[in-house]
Order: C-alpha cells, then sequence, then structure tokens
C-alpha cells in the first residue's frame, strides 16, 4: 500500500467518522461542520497529489511533506480557535441562565412567602 | 418624585460581614431596596443577608463579580429602578457615603458616579503600595481612553442611572468589570465622575484580586481596557 493510500484511507475515515457521530446525534452539525471540511480538504488532496504538489511549490515548500506538517499544524490551530469561540458563547449563555435562575428564585420565594402569609 | 434606589451587594462566601453591611444599608436616611447577589456561597452568605433585611439572589454557581453584579442590573431594569448602587458585601465600602455616591445621578449630572479613595483630602484604607501604583497606571489609561481624570478604576462603589442600568442588564463586562465599565460608558456616550469616599480594611474574606500579582493584573486589565476601543458599539447595546 503506497502513502498515497494511506492518506486517503485516513481523511476519509474521518470524514465517515464525523458524518457517523452527527448521525447519532452525538455531535451537531453546527460543530461538525469544521471538522467535515478539513476532512474533505484532506481527502481531494491525498487523491490529487498533483494538487498537493501544486500548492506546495506555489507557498515555496522545499518538500511537499513539510507543506503537509504546516497544513495539519494550522487546521488544528483553526479547529481550536473556533472551539474557544464555541465555548465562550457556551460560557456566556451558562452565566445568563445562572442569572436568570437566581432571580426566578427569588421572585418564586417572594410569591410563596405572600401566599404563605394569607 | 421619590426616586426608587436598589443597593447591590456582591458577595461570596461574606458571611462574617454580610450582615454588618446590609444593616448599615438599611440605614440610610435614604430608603433603598438592598439586594444581596449571593454569588454561590458555601457558607451562610444568604441566609446572614436575608435575616438582615435584604432580598437574596442566590447563583447555583460562581460567576464571579461581573456575572453577579449584572445580575443586580437585571434585577434593577426589570424592576423599574432609577438608580441602582453597587456596594461590596465584604464591608469595604462605608455605606454612610451612599448618599454622596449617587448625588450626580441622582441630579442628572452625570451617568455614572464612582466612589473613589484617592481623591485628595480623603484619608482612610489605601490598599498595598504595589495595588496603588496598578490603579494609578489603569487611571492614566482611562484618562487617556476617554479623557476624563480617574484616581479609582478599580473602585466597586458605584452609582448608574436608569440609562446604564438597561446597558449593563444586556452587557456588563466580566473580566475586570469595575475599569471596563468606565470605558463602556464613554464609548455609548455617557458620563462619569468619581466623589472622594473613604473605605475601610476588608471585614473578612478574601480580595479577589489579592492572590495575583499586581503587575500580571494591571497588564490584563490593560489589553481588557484597550480591546473595549476596537469593538462594536452594537455589541454593548440592549
Amino acid at each position: 500500500m503506497t502513502i498515497q493510500w494511506l492518506a486517503i484511507i485516513l481523511a476519509s475515515t474521518v470524514f465517515m467518522l464525523v458524518i457517523e457521530l452527527v448521525r447519532r446525534e452525538k455531535l451537531t452539525f453546527k460543530y461538525a461542520f469544521a471538522w467535515l471540511f478539513l476532512a474533505a480538504l484532506g481527502v481531494v488532496c491525498s487523491v490529487f497529489r498533483g494538487l498537493l504538489f501544486f500548492l506546495s511549490d506555489l507557498c515555496g515548500f522545499a518538500l511537499a511533506s513539510n507543506f503537509i506538517f504546516f497544513a495539519i499544524l494550522c487546521g488544528f490551530v483553526f479547529l481550536s480557535l473556533l472551539m474557544t469561540v464555541f465555548l465562550c458563547q457556551q460560557n456566556r449563555r451558562n452565566d445568563r441562565m445562572v442569572q436568570a435562575l437566581g432571580l426566578l428564585e427569588l421572585e418564586v420565594r417572594g410569591l410563596k412567602e405572600r401566599v404563605d402569609g394569607r | 418624585m421619590t426616586l426608587r434606589i436598589l443597593v447591590i451587594i456582591p458577595a461570596f462566601n461574606e458571611a462574617g460581614a454580610i450582615e454588618g453591611t446590609v444593616r448599615e444599608v438599611l440605614a440610610q436616611k435614604v430608603p433603598v431596596t438592598a439586594l444581596v447577589v449571593d454569588d454561590g456561597s458555601s457558607d451562610a452568605t444568604s441566609a446572614r443577608a436575608a435575616a438582615a433585611g435584604a432580598l437574596v439572589v442566590r447563583l447555583p454557581f460562581n460567576l464571579g463579580i461581573g456575572g453577579a453584579v449584572q445580575t443586580g442590573y437585571r434585577y434593577a431594569a426589570a424592576h423599574g429602578y432609577d438608580i441602582a448602587v453597587q456596594v461590596d458585601g465584604d464591608g469595604q465600602h462605608d455605606p454612610s457615603y451612599l448618599g454622596a455616591v449617587m448625588a450626580p445621578v441622582a441630579d442628572g449630572r452625570v451617568d455614572m458616579a464612582v466612589g473613589s479613595r484617592f481623591i485628595d483630602g480623603h484619608a482612610g484604607f489605601r490598599s498595598s503600595a504595589s495595588r496603588r501604583i496598578g490603579i494609578r497606571f489603569l487611571g492614566i489609561l482611562i484618562r487617556l481612553l476617554t479623557g476624563r481624570p480617574v484616581t479609582d478604576p478599580t473602585s466597586g462603589f458605584r452609582a448608574c442611572g436608569r440609562k446604564f442600568i438597561g446597558v449593563f442588564a444586556a452587557y456588563y463586562p466580566t473580566d475586570y468589570p469595575e475599569p471596563e465599565a468606565m470605558v463602556v460608558v464613554h464609548r455609548l456616550g455617557g458620563r462619569f465622575t468619581e466623589v472622594p469616599v473613604v473605605m475601610r480594611p476588608r471585614r473578612s474574606g478574601v480580595s479577589s484580586i489579592a492572590l495575583l500579582k499586581p503587575l500580571y493584573y494591571m497588564i490584563k486589565v490593560s489589553g481588557a481596557i484597550l480591546l473595549h476601543t476596537l469593538k462594536n458599539r452594537k455589541v454593548y447595546e440592549p
């Protein structure tokens, strides 16, 4: 088996794994999209080797393998930034919900006291 | 017309001080409602605050000072208060200055008034030298950004009028809320001023920034403040 086939299998596996996770509702499409995009890019680049060499030359890399490492690194930086954005968004929503819960509890306690006081 | 005033008291594990703080707040001449926001305390903060006569919002877990204070602003906005005053639950802020801090807002002269312990002629508790240097640096930074003199940007003893109750109910900075809130007020075209107050040492508990190195704190706050100048104003609008 050539390295090209290994790359095709690996990228396709990631792509299908993400689709399977979405299918099983373990991942929602919103969060899976970036993974799907990067996995699809991996499949395309491993099927069309010429494209990989062309991009590597275009960016000025002496070896295509260096370009691959660089591209993977960039992909993970992008993904982790995206995850941080989602995390912050989630954190903000959590805070808002906790505030609303605390305020509602105060209202409920007040109402109960009024009812019990009657 | 009588103004409706809400005193927001954020508290985290302040069972030793909260009762005294609430009683002092309610003993002032100006009639106010005291709202203690118990920021996920594991001690008897809520019970003692309620026993002293405050309304108590119990947050299920700790949100930090920004989240706790914003809860108070949300309550103030939902119940139509005219002025919201923040007073720390640890007893550092002397409630006898409540009237002085809220006066510029009640008169309509400014949108936010901040109690400052560093305006000349006032003594009392002033914290460590390294923290004072940090506070001075932040004051200069905010002055450069807003054009207004600032001597005590980290003071949490402050009053806001209706406009900024609405703004802060929707958006309140969570990283370093006190200095950042001043920049937010300026960015939304509001005016703020400082009022001389005397602060006291904490009655109990540990300051949330006491364990951080002041220099590290200063760098992080400066970064957070400077980023506000790049933010779209829409993020602050209700």
